[in-house]
């Protein structure tokens, strides 16, 4: 019973400590571009301070699990926000709670805890990887980039062209002939053509929105055979290189770039464009 | 605490290398999800203990009218008021609810609130103008359906039993007679408040993490441009991406013309009111059983909404 209070007024404190430190300290080592756009980077970082002394000053006031407080009602006690425990009783009220359902309770907000605190302070941050290209269709969103740069062929400056406004150009139809004549240099991470994976891969980066879950992949088509054989998925390369018809007959893109240099880089602190 | 970062800054960088990369990001999409969501729930809870401890007792309830229907209307745009997304509204309405207000005009603020708070509405204006009747039947459809879910829920015999029992034990104590400073009395809130939500908002961050990993996106974007699977592959995106309602159309827009307007508006009205992240949210005050009836509901009318646009524009 000791253990059960315990863990109930305690459980959402933990929680809120665990992301707060969390969300503070991928501030100050600049990691919270992994998660979020900068856009919310100050009200995240400002929310967290307001949390952390919100947590530290409820840790001061709140009885101890000993300390038998009449207002505790306990209302917290339904560890399975998930549903699993469909209509069963929160066995809580204001009576005496059923132990058994009392330390299944306390053994999931345990896991939750747990598994929080793994996820969130444990796990080095990371950015997404190429799993997640394959679940969310290369430039299936580049459209969010319709008025990202002159229209092919006019004599504006490219060479500050990042890998989504070639991306976008190419999306809207540039053709290698549109585009002869362009270098392009590119910083992305590596992911393979699904159709000619031998010959063919994508410098891509993710947009993000507003959070990590929301990022699309947007790429530019690299005709380089053999490259798996020097890069791996997911490494960051730059590119640097002309645009051309591709060669590759199986792979859907129709222009590419031929690379007159190929580097490993290491991943920019900010992996995500926005 | 200092252990686990201490695991982090000295462990090898390369420890996690077992994981595979779907893992990976499973673990990076469900802490996005926390992070992004934390300080409008820290928000929504400061909101909630300000409503009950700050404000005098029956404030809000005294100045509302009598009238049910009018009351409903004017609960469900209180939330222009409120610049809180739809996690932020979960704590809030708690607060609502243990300060008095019944639980249907509660439902008509909880599901109206994310749809018209001032920065939903000014970055929706921002992403599609007045294009398409996108932002008017955006806040219209969900002024609708949050006053036609109020006006439901009213002629419920015996509305508590929609409230989980834990909830409803809370509601049994009036926070104004409690004792102790109202600084103290935040605090305590707070913790009770917490140890609430965050739970819920660790759980629905793994779920929506895992569905991310699980479902392959391709296959709605490919349904967008047919006038009826467009609104459903739209409604399914809302509910598995969960994204937050101030932002979400950019999101869509940044799909751009792939998709039928009525489509993006049935994600614009759907996807703040009901996700995987709010129905994880939710649970913590209704029923299960209250949950799926509203989930069905909310469901068909935003799909409806959807055709409807489809049709006329």
């Amino acid at each position: 019973m000791f253990f059960s209070r315990l863990i109930a007024r305690w459980k959402g404190l933990a929680l809120t400590l665990l992301a707060a430190i969390a969300t503070v300290w991928l501030g100050v080592t600049g990691q919270l571009g992994l998660y979020i756009n900068p856009r919310y980077y100050v009200f995240t970082l400002i929310m967290a301070g307001i949390a952390f002394v919100l947590t530290i000053g409820a840790l001061l006031v709140i009885p101890g699990p000993g300390e038998d407080d009449e207002h505790d009602h306990d209302h917290d006690s339904h560890g399975k926000p998930d549903g699993r425990g469909s209509d069963a009783p929160d066995e809580s009220g204001a009576g005496r709670r059923r132990p058994l359902l009392a330390f299944g309770g306390s053994l999931t907000a345990l896991v939750i805890v747990a598994a929080a605190a793994v996820a969130l302070l444990v796990v080095p941050p990371s950015s997404l990887t190429s799993a997640a290209v394959e679940q969310r269709s290369l430039n299936g969103s580049s459209n969010t980039l319709a008025n990202a740069g002159p229209p092919p062929g006019s004599s504006d400056d490219t060479s500050a062209y990042s890998v989504k406004d070639w991306a976008a150009l190419i999306r809207q139809g540039a053709s290698a002939d549109d585009l002869s004549g362009r270098t392009a240099t590119l910083t992305g991470f590596v992911t393979p053509d699904a159709d000619d994976p031998d010959n063919v891969f994508y410098v891509a980066r993710f947009v993000v929105t507003c959070c990590a879950v929301d990022a699309q992949p947007v790429g530019v088509p690299v005709y380089s055979p053999g490259w798996s054989s020097n890069y791996a998925t997911d490494s960051w390369v730059t590119v640097t290189g002309q645009f051309e018809a591709n060669p590759s007959v199986l792979s859907a893109a129709t222009t590419v770039v031929r690379p007159d240099s190929l580097t490993a880089v290491d991943q920019p602190s900010e992996p995500y464009v926005y | 605490m200092l252990l686990l970062i201490s695991i982090r800054v000295f462990a090898p960088a390369e420890w996690t290398s077992w994981m595979t990369d779907p893992a990976k990001d499973f673990v990076t999409l469900s802490v996005s999800v926390i992070i992004e969501s934390l300080p409008f729930v820290i928000l929504g809870i400061l909101l909630s203990a300000i409503v009950q401890i700050w404000l005098p007792a029956g404030f809000l309830l005294r100045r509302l009218p009598r009238n049910p229907v009018l009351r409903r209307s004017i609960i469900s745009l209180l939330g222009v008021l409120l610049p809180v997304c739809e996690c932020g509204n979960v704590p809030l309405t708690r607060g609502l609810i243990v300060s008095g207000l019944s639980v249907a005009d509660s439902m008509a603020f909880l599901f109206a609130a994310p749809i018209i708070n001032p920065i939903t509405i000014i970055t929706t204006y921002q992403a599609f103008g007045w294009n398409d009747g996108i932002l008017i039947s955006r806040i219209l459809g969900g002024l609708l359906i949050a006053n036609l879910v109020g006006f439901i829920y009213s002629a419920h015999p015996a509305p508590q039993t929609l409230l989980t029992r834990g909830f409803q034990a809370a509601c049994a104590v009036d926070p104004h007679a409690e004792h102790g400073t109202r600084t103290r009395r935040t605090l305590i809130s707070f913790g009770r408040e917490s140890a609430a939500m965050m739970p819920a908002l660790i759980v629905g961050a793994g779920i929506a993490g895992l569905i991310q990993v699980a479902v392959s996106r391709n296959l709605l974007i490919t349904l967008g441009s047919n006038p009826l699977w467009s609104v459903l592959a739209l409604m399914a995106l809302a509910f598995i991406v969960a994204i937050c309602s101030n932002v979400d159309a950019f999101f869509i827009l940044s799909f751009g013309s792939t998709f039928l307007p009525g489509g993006i508006v049935a994600f614009l009205i759907f996807g703040p009111m009901i996700d995987i992240k709010m129905l994880a949210l939710m649970r913590t005050t209704f029923t299960v059983r209250t949950l799926v009836q509203v989930s069905v509901l909310i469901a068909v009318c935003a799909a409806a909404i959807g055709l409807a646009v489809n049709l006329v524009f």
